[in-house]
């Protein structure tokens, strides 16, 4: 290891001890026992923590484990996905020691999550104004008339034109666009301190998504409510997100402030998935190995390894620290990208 | 520049069950791709980017308009699935996946357009091993079958299928969407590859602008059914002339958090429905420049030079007050200083 990067080294629970975390995941494993075979282990040891009022981008390629991270933070891992390890801290709360009731209670209340394919979330059977209007009902214990109301309201705060005629719509009069609002007025209705964002806006138009976008920080902000918003288009995090994760394999590789990460990406995985969008094939070949098999989490060494242009032998053996290598700025690497200042 | 394809005021509309009304999904597009060219038709869902495609390949019958491929027209007799253009024009699909059969070796799909060729085995043996590695693929994936590649590898195994004829015009329907991004780079890098060494003519159709700026030479920005700006791609990138072209590419968010686009044009608004258009101008009800003149009447072409057309009476009020400024291209040079670093 360089002698810089030891003198960087800081505990890793920083991470997840700041005081004002809404969230604060340390040590989650999550693995998919395959029948005849070793498990898959999709989230390894994976530490992260959000802040109120703060919109965190996860972005990964198919299989990094996003959604599955996602899913273990609700408790709503697909069978036979487990959690071997780990805690997940809600508001001072443990989600993984309470009991299946008090999850229910708090997901759709105080967690909300947002998914891809709005339509595929609403009942077609049931106006949308209503649909908005049962959530509130179920967590809030009011009167109908006042869920009504509630629901109203949350049309006209994601800007839905015509919202008295629109509360009474089905799902199919509506476009993706609108569905997609309608499914954030939902996820909305309750104040939720802390939402998921699961790859919501990738089937959306890109003037759609623009809107869609500038709605929700405005709503995070105004309700100073934490987000993560999972992605695989790096572009959307560069506008949108105050923080940028990178996760690989299952473990997040390199973490930093927005401005930071798009100026200085150290780990040379980022690189190379920013390379990727900078459609500039000399700095893609300069970054990317081209592999034959895929690769699963839990190897010994760095992950990344087998793919990485920067390997040195120790990278096969040892499972690099997530380590701050500037202020914020955390990176699991041992031979990082380094550039001039 | 003889043209491969020239597609003249093409009107497609769907009939709706049991209405009157129709779907007016294209309303009278005309552009041409010329040899070794690729023409990109741009624009949201519901545009009739794919309507367009289809027409191209004679799949569907248009309802007005022509379609010629080398001077001779597209139509019920001579299409993609004709004797005569068999082989000469070739389509790549968005889902790799679903456009392989899952219990066909790739040598036997990749060999397929041969077969209805009436090529020998021992010629299509050969080509089926020179295609196969000219799309970066290894001699053994000729014996494997779709559910043991990859989703990038399968696109190759499309696109290997498409070449393998040396047609001279290849519809690419949003080949690289369902992929990730590594994978997306590595078939657009193949696909201008295959282009330079073949020459093929391309239509591509996507919504992906980042993309399109990288591949293509000329841009069709559609919207409702409409090509309502016809360009170069550097022209079209670095002075959009439409209020929609301005608003669509002012959307893009580019992975880099200081190059964001101000909204000098905000598109308010939805959509229409391609059933119910509006009398004037498509935009008129979303744009900030529309006047009564763009609600009586759609505007006529203009030309503003070198073959860039746009379809706008207030094109010259959209160019205003912003500086001419390619993102895209700003976005490549300061990607280059960012990611050109190494290891200490």
């Amino acid at each position: 290891m360089h002698p810089e990067i030891a003198a960087a080294t800081r505990d890793p629970a920083v991470l997840s001890a700041r005081s004002d975390a809404i969230l604060a995941i340390r040590g989650l494993s999550v693995s998919y026992p395959v029948y005849g075979t070793e498990a898959v282990r999709a989230i390894r040891e994976l530490d992260l923590s959000i802040a109120r009022g703060e919109i965190l981008g996860l972005v990964g390629e198919s299989g990094s484990g996003k959604t599955t991270l996602a899913r273990a933070i609700m408790g709503l891992l697909a069978r036979p996905g487990r959690i071997d390890a780990g805690s997940v801290t809600f508001d001072g709360r443990d989600l993984r020691a309470m009991p299946e009731d008090a999850l229910r209670a708090i997901r759709g209340k105080d967690i909300a999550m947002v998914i891809p394919n709005p339509r595929g979330e609403l009942d077609p059977l049931v106006t949308v104004g209503r649909q908005i209007a049962t959530v509130a009902r179920a967590h809030l214990d009011i009167a109908r008339d006042k869920s009504d109301e509630l629901a109203l309201e949350m049309l006209k705060a994601v800007q839905i034109p015509d919202p008295k005629r629109r509360f009474n719509a089905y799902p199919h009069e509506l476009s993706g666009g609108m569905a997609q609002r309608v499914v954030m007025a939902m996820s909305l209705v309750c104040s939720p301190k802390f939402i998921i964002s699961d790859d919501a806006t990738s089937g959306l138009d890109v003037t759609v998504q623009a809107q869609i976008l500038d709605l929700l920080r405005n709503l995070v902000r105004s309700h100073q409510t934490a987000m993560m918003f999972i992605t695989r288009d790096i572009g959307i995090t560069a506008h949108f997100c105050d923080r940028v994760a990178v996760i690989y394999a299952g473990e997040i590789v390199e973490l930093a402030p927005t401005v930071r990460f798009f100026e200085n990406p150290m780990h040379p995985y980022s690189v190379m998935l920013l390379a990727a969008f900078a459609h500039n094939p000399r700095l893609r070949e300069k970054w990317h190995k081209p592999l034959a098999s895929q690769i699963r989490a839990g190897t010994t060494g760095c992950p990344y390894a087998p793919r990485c242009v920067h390997v040195e032998d120790q990278c096969r053996g040892t499972r690099p620290a997530l380590l701050e290598l500037e202020p914020g700025h955390f990176v699991r690497c041992l031979v990082p990208v380094v550039r001039p200042t | 520049m003889s043209a491969v394809l020239e597609v003249s005021g093409l009107v497609k509309h769907f009939p709706i069950a049991g209405q009157r009304a129709v779907v007016q999904a294209v309303n009278g597009v005309s552009f041409s791709v010329a040899r070794g060219e690729t023409v990109s038709l741009v624009g949201e869902s519901g545009s009739g980017k794919t309507t367009v495609g289809r027409c191209v390949l004679g799949l569907i019958t248009p309802s007005g308009g022509t379609v010629h491929f080398h001077g001779a027209p597209i139509d019920k007799r001579h299409n993609i699935r004709s004797k005569t253009l068999r082989g000469r024009l070739q389509l790549v699909f968005q889902e790799p996946a679903e456009s392989l059969d899952p219990r066909m070796r790739i040598g036997h799909t990749i060999a397929e357009p041969l077969r209805s060729l009436g090529v020998s085995q021992a010629e299509r043996q050969q080509r089926v091993r020179e295609t196969i590695t000219r799309v970066g693929l290894r001699e053994s994936t000729l014996e494997q079958y779709p559910a043991e590649l990859s989703a990038g590898q399968q696109q190759r195994v499309g696109i290997a299928r498409a070449i393998i004829t040396e047609p001279e015009l290849i519809v690419l329907d949003e080949p690289t969407s369902a992929l990730d991004p590594t994978a997306r780079a590595e078939i657009i890098d193949l696909l201008i590859r295959l282009q330079q060494e073949l020459e093929t003519a391309y239509l591509f159709i996507s919504h992906d602008l980042s993309t399109v700026r990288y591949v293509s030479h000329r841009v069709a920005v559609m919207y409702l059914g409409m090509i309502v700006e016809l360009g170069s791609a550097a022209e079209i990138f670095s002075h959009p002339r439409h209020p929609y072209s301005v608003g669509l590419l002012s959307s893009v968010l580019l992975p880099n958090p200081r190059l964001k686009r101000e909204l000098t044009v905000d598109l308010k608004g939805e959509i229409p429905s391609p059933i119910d258009l509006p009398k004037g101008c498509f935009l008129a009800g979303r744009c900030p420049f529309a006047d009564e003149r763009c609600r009586a009447a759609m505007p006529p072409p203009d030309d503003v030079g070198g073959g860039h057309l746009v379809h706008c009476y207030h094109h010259r009020e959209a160019l205003r007050g912003r500086e001419a400024l390619d993102y895209f291209d700003q976005f490549q040079s300061e990607a280059e200083q960012v990611l050109g670093a190494g290891r200490r």
